[in-house]
């Protein structure tokens, strides 16, 4: 029998471990009970909620309104995995810069970003948005929709292009990024000077994915340091990638 | 090729010079295959002759290919031939072959720019056409010589040849051409000295330097007149001897440093504050082994061998009723049977006045032994504080705080990329802050805010030491509760409840203060000090309750031991009764010494706490390392390719190495050695043993499973902060004992200061019966408190002259600094005039010289020297003057 006394010295250790990683129980409690508990109570999808928020607070036709209403729905009611406001910037300076005419966007979850991006590109370009979940690509599809933009979303794996892609946004599952970025180097999609930007590289974190970068050397890179979105905290970081082509 | 102010004559010769050299080094080169090739096969290497041969040819190609780099090669040949070959040849040859490829590109280069000056120079080359022809020919002598080469018996007699011909050859010039020799030299010699501030590129700078260096090495030998030559070449060579052994000897010292190429691999990777604590440990691991010789070699070998043995009387016995356990695992674990009464401990020591054919006086030499260890390490750790006080100081941090960051901010010691990469970060961020907090001081307007937090820091932090003290008081009374029920009645848990909980504390509790410490904000250095006070706090909280829970313990024995001795006169009386009238004639009746009753004995038992809690923490430490390091190191590298976050990067991450927990921890595991080591003398040796393994341990721990810290830097003030906390843990961990010491009296049946009133009465003892009468009588003078008290207040008077002395030194220090500044401000306004009138040159120089006093300074600063500081200020003033 341990005694209590003992396991009193074990207190600081608790206290410590609560304070330092307190960023990450909130985290666990937003995405992961909250929704848990959402779930079963409303028998909406996470995403169905968010539509149904954005639907109820934003102006049909104004993109900048709908972001807004996301932001708002995800750090004060739930938490879905944006890509944020202050991410969001990065990502529109980028884009600014760049102006490119072909987009290519994996994962667009619930079409905030495809929003956020299609908001900066220039005249007569074009975002072809990939989805794995059917209801998530449908309510993605509804979103840009209402943001007024043309529905360009294409479904599945039908994705022929014949021209390379500017600008690639990866925001789909983190395990995916390493397989895909190849996969985009065999297709001969990228261009010499094509910008891959992949988010969300240091939390939850694609390790693989920047190991090839830094070893392959087809790539100029370096990493923006940010914040996770909606969270105070905790560290992440977006890849800015440059393609160079085979040397 | 130098091309830089030598004369003529010079790069004429140059050419010359090095094609005849060429040639020379050419024919050693050969001589010197040879020569390997015999070594081999002395060695009896299992090599055929045609092979071998074949690898010769190799090796010379190459070394054909680099002579560029012939000086350098051949002074490390020589130095080589001078060590007696005891290399593998093999080996360099490889090197060699390594190197080679990366000089042949250099060396081409050099081709080229010779090619040049030939051309260029050849015109003036005509004009001393007599002296070219004499070193033709002497080229051509030697030419033949070098042809004449063919059989490998003649090698030896051939160096003799060359050298005689290096020594004819000036002869045969004229006077003149030897005074002009003469000069090159002196021109080569001041080019060597002025090189270092030439404004070249470091590849020109290495090749002139080889160069200048060949040269004068050819040169210098032969510069001597008539008889004395010889002589002056023997002095040359004699001084490049011993200057090469010097450099060697240093070598071979560094070599000696028992682990200095590990804490060097480590400072490369982690930078200086990290190594700075391995440094720490050797240092400590010194101060150790001389105390291990003391208590050795001075009372436990001397009790061993000519004290009585074990067995001869009741205090060297295992008492009866624990004969049974008294070779358990269990016991021997926790120091107790045959452990507690063998030489480990106080109690097994006789307090015979003199044992064995050498009348070694036991009781004095472990009385002195004791004194001495304390005496002894005040010592050390004072000259060392004074020797690194030396040191440090000079710089301020304050007035130039960009420039300080500009110059200085880089440790040269880094050699591992990423800690260059997290330096260079660290180095950067710093920039930002510094800038930061540059417009901050403008506005300080969240100063509240930060004060608030830093006090609640504090508060938080109070709390956290009085809990901890809390929790250690109650589970040492506890303790003491079952002491009283009799330890057996309760589980392991609870017996070792208060070491236990003691390193459970002294692990966790740093953890949460340096989760507080974030509150506060303050610049890494600052908060480590701070990090390292409130550690500081909590272990000497947790040592003082142990020992006070100690003396409680010593009380209760003390009471007990009135109970023993009380019967114990009972008890012989009844012995003597029962056996007188049976059989008066009979001997005297032996009882075994295990039979015969004892008291507690507080000393060893102090002893035995000691030692135990010394070995829990070794474990604690052991174990925290391997679990909280190495399992996690472990479990995050290999489980990061099936999780779904990333490990490394994230959340569990790689530990840093926690500098300031472990130093304290090393002064706090020191401070219980002296403690106990009076009571104990196994103690010093124990902590030898721990010292050396945690060295190992450690060194492999942290190039295994650590990162470099994020924030990296340079931990050259906070040695002497380790050095006044050892001070401070010196003092209060020996006030405990010699309070022991001279206030409670001795055991009656145990440990050489049994039947004595107090310890120290052996030195009484000891100078009434060894020492003759008047020595005594003039200590009992000396010992006079009319004597004592004056000398007491000359000690104090003088420290306080003293004082006050460097404390003037210091503002003149202070005025000095001021006066610099006040100079260079007065400097930039000048040369900011001087541009502003014409940019002339003298303006430019004059920035350029500013820069340089900049450069200067910063580099006095680093240094400390005071003096240098003054001269700089000097020169300063000068070429002020000079300017305006």
């Amino acid at each position: 029998m341990v005694s209590p006394a003992i396991a009193l010295a074990f207190l600081p250790l608790v206290v410590t471990l609560i304070i330092r990683y307190r960023y990450y129980f909130v985290l666990f409690y937003r995405a992961f009970l909250v929704r848990v508990w959402q779930d079963c109570a409303t028998g909406l999808s996470r995403e169905e909620r968010a539509f149904q928020y954005v639907l109820t607070n934003a102006t049909p036709g104004d993109p900048d309104s709908i972001l807004e209403a996301f932001d708002q729905w995800c750090s004060k009611v739930e938490f879905i995995s944006n890509i944020g406001p202050k991410k969001g910037k990065i990502l529109d300076r980028l884009l600014m810069e760049q102006s490119p005419m072909t987009v290519l966007e994996l994962g667009a979850h619930c079409g905030y970003s495809a929003v956020r991006m299609a908001r900066c590109l220039p005249l007569g370009a074009r975002l072809y948005s990939v989805e794995m979940d059917q209801r998530n690509a449908t309510i993605a599809e509804k979103v840009i929709r209402l943001a007024g933009f043309d529905d360009d979303t294409v479904r599945g794996p039908s994705l022929k292009m014949h021209c390379t892609v500017d600008f690639v946004f990866m925001d789909h599952w983190k395990k995916c990024y390493l397989p895909d970025l190849q996969l985009l180097e065999g297709s001969g999609l990228l261009g010499k000077g094509s910008m891959i930007l992949a988010d969300n590289v240091l939390f939850p974190g694609a390790p693989n994915f920047l190991r090839y970068v830094r070893k392959s050397g087809l790539y100029e890179w370096r990493i923006h340091q940010a914040t996770l979105e909606y969270i105070r905290g905790i560290r992440d970081g977006m890849a800015e990638l440059v393609y160079q082509g085979i040397k | 090729m130098t091309k830089c102010g030598v004369s003529v004559l010079t790069t004429g010769d140059e050419d010359e010079v090095s094609s005849c050299y060429e040639e020379h080094e050419w024919g050693k080169n050969r001589v010197k295959g040879r020569e390997k090739e015999r070594e081999k096969k002395k060695r009896g290497n299992a090599r055929k002759k045609g092979a071998s041969r074949a690898g010769r040819g190799d090796e010379e190609l190459e070394e054909r290919a680099e002579r560029g780099e012939k000086g350098r090669r051949r002074r490390k040949r020589d130095n080589h031939d001078g060590k007696g070959r005891e290399r593998d040849e093999e080996e360099q040859a490889e090197e060699k072959s390594g190197r080679a490829q990366e000089e042949r590109d250099t060396e081409e280069g050099d081709a080229k720019r010779k090619k040049k000056n030939e051309s260029a120079k050849r015109e003036e080359k005509k004009e001393d056409g007599g002296k070219r022809a004499v070193k033709e020919k002497a080229n051509a002598v030697k030419t033949k010589k070098h042809k004449k080469k063919s059989s490998e018996e003649e090698d030896v007699e051939e160096e003799e040849e060359e050298e005689k011909e290096k020594e004819l050859r000036p002869e045969s010039l004229s006077p003149e051409e030897l005074e002009k020799l003469k000069e090159a030299v002196d021109e080569k010699k001041k080019l060597i000295q002025t090189l270092r501030g030439k404004p070249w590129p470091m590849k020109k700078k290495l090749s002139t330097l080889r160069e200048s260096q060949e040269f004068l090495e050819k040169y210098e030998g032969a510069l001597g007149k008539g008889k004395g030559r010889r002589l002056y070449a023997y002095k040359v060579m004699m001084t490049k001897k011993w200057m090469k052994f010097q450099r060697d000897f240093e070598n071979f010292k560094t070599a000696c440093i028992p682990w200095e190429m590990k804490i060097k691999e480590i400072e490369s990777h982690f930078g200086s504050s990290v190594a700075s604590y391995f440094i720490f440990l050797r240092w400590m691991y010194g101060i150790n082994m001389i105390l291990f010789g003391l208590t050795f070699g001075l009372v436990m070998v001397p009790e061993a061998l000519m004290g009585r043995p074990y067995g001869s009387m009741p205090r060297k016995t295992v008492p009866r009723a624990d004969e049974a356990s008294a070779m358990d695992f269990a016991v021997l674990w926790d120091f107790g049977g045959y452990a507690q009464y063998s030489v480990l401990f106080y109690g097994y020591y006789n307090n015979q006045r003199a044992i064995g054919w050498l009348k070694f006086r036991m009781p004095l030499s472990y009385f002195l032994v004791g004194v001495g260890t304390v005496a002894y390490s005040y010592m050390v750790v004072i000259r060392t504080m004074a020797r690194n006080a030396n040191e440090s100081g000079g710089g301020d941090d304050n007035s130039f705080n960009f420039s300080w960051k500009m110059f200085t901010s880089w440790d040269y010691l880094i050699g591992n990329p990423e800690t260059a990469d997290n330096k260079f970060a660290s180095i950067t961020t710093s920039f930002k802050e510094a800038i930061l907090e540059e417009q901050e001081s403008r506005k300080d307007d969240n100063i509240h805010l930060t004060r608030f937090l830093r006090v609640l820091a504090n508060f938080l932090v109070m709390c956290c030491l009085a809990g901890s003290g809390y929790l250690i008081y109650f589970v040492v009374r506890r303790s003491q509760k079952f002491a009283l029920d009799g330890l057996d009645n309760h589980s392991w848990w609870e017996r070792n409840e208060v070491n236990m909980v003691m390193s459970l504390l002294g692990m966790f509790c740093p953890m949460l203060f340096d989760v507080i410490s974030t509150l506060e904000n303050y610049h890494p250095r600052i908060a480590l000090q701070w990090q390292l006070g409130r550690i500081f706090a909590l272990f000497l909280g947790n040592l003082y309750t142990f020992i006070i829970a100690l003396m409680d313990e010593i009380n209760l024995k003390r009471k007990e031991e009135e109970i023993v001795k009380f019967n114990m006169t009972v008890w012989e009386a009844s012995l003597y009764n029962g056996t007188v009238p049976e059989n008066s004639t009979a001997p005297p009746v032996t009882i075994h010494p295990a039979d015969v009753p004892r008291g507690p004995c507080w000393e060893t038992m102090v002893g035995q706490e000691f030692v135990r809690l010394i070995i829990s923490d070794t474990m604690t430490t052991y174990i925290t390392l391997l679990i909280g390091d190495f399992l996690r190191a472990v479990l995050v590298r290999f489980l990061n390719y099936c999780w779904c976050w990333d490990l490394e990067a994230g959340f569990p991450s790689y530990s840093e190495f926690d500098v300031s927990g472990n130093v304290l921890g090393l002064i706090f595991n020191q401070g219980m050695i002296w403690m106990g080591a009076f009571y104990a003398p196994c103690l010093p040796a124990l902590n030898v043993l721990r010292l050396h393994v945690s060295m190992y341990l450690q060194c492999w721990a942290v190039m295994c499973c650590n990162v470099p810290q994020e924030r990296v830097f340079k931990a050259s003030g906070s040695n002497n902060f380790y050095m006044a906390m050892l001070l401070v843990i010196l003092f209060l961990s020996t006030l405990p004992a010699i309070y022991t010491i001279v206030t409670i009296p001795p055991s009656f049946d145990c440990g050489p200061f049994s039947g004595k009133s107090r310890m120290f009465d052996v030195i009484q003892e000891t100078l009434e019966s060894d020492f003759p009468a008047w020595f005594s009588k003039v200590f009992s003078y000396a010992s006079n408190p009319g004597l004592v008290l004056p000398f007491l207040l000359l000690m104090v008077l003088a420290i306080y002259y003293l004082q006050s002395t460097s404390k003037s030194f210091k503002e003149a220090n202070v005025e000095l600094k001021k006066k610099l500044q006040m100079a260079r401000k007065a400097m930039t306004q000048a040369a900011e005039q001087q541009s502003n009138n014409n940019a002339s040159p003298q303006a430019q120089k004059g920035e350029a010289r500013s820069f340089l006093w900049w450069s200067e300074i910063g580099s006095s600063g680093i240094h400390g020297k005071k003096k240098k500081k003054k001269e700089t200020f000097r020169a300063l003033c000068k070429d002020l003057n000079v300017l305006l």
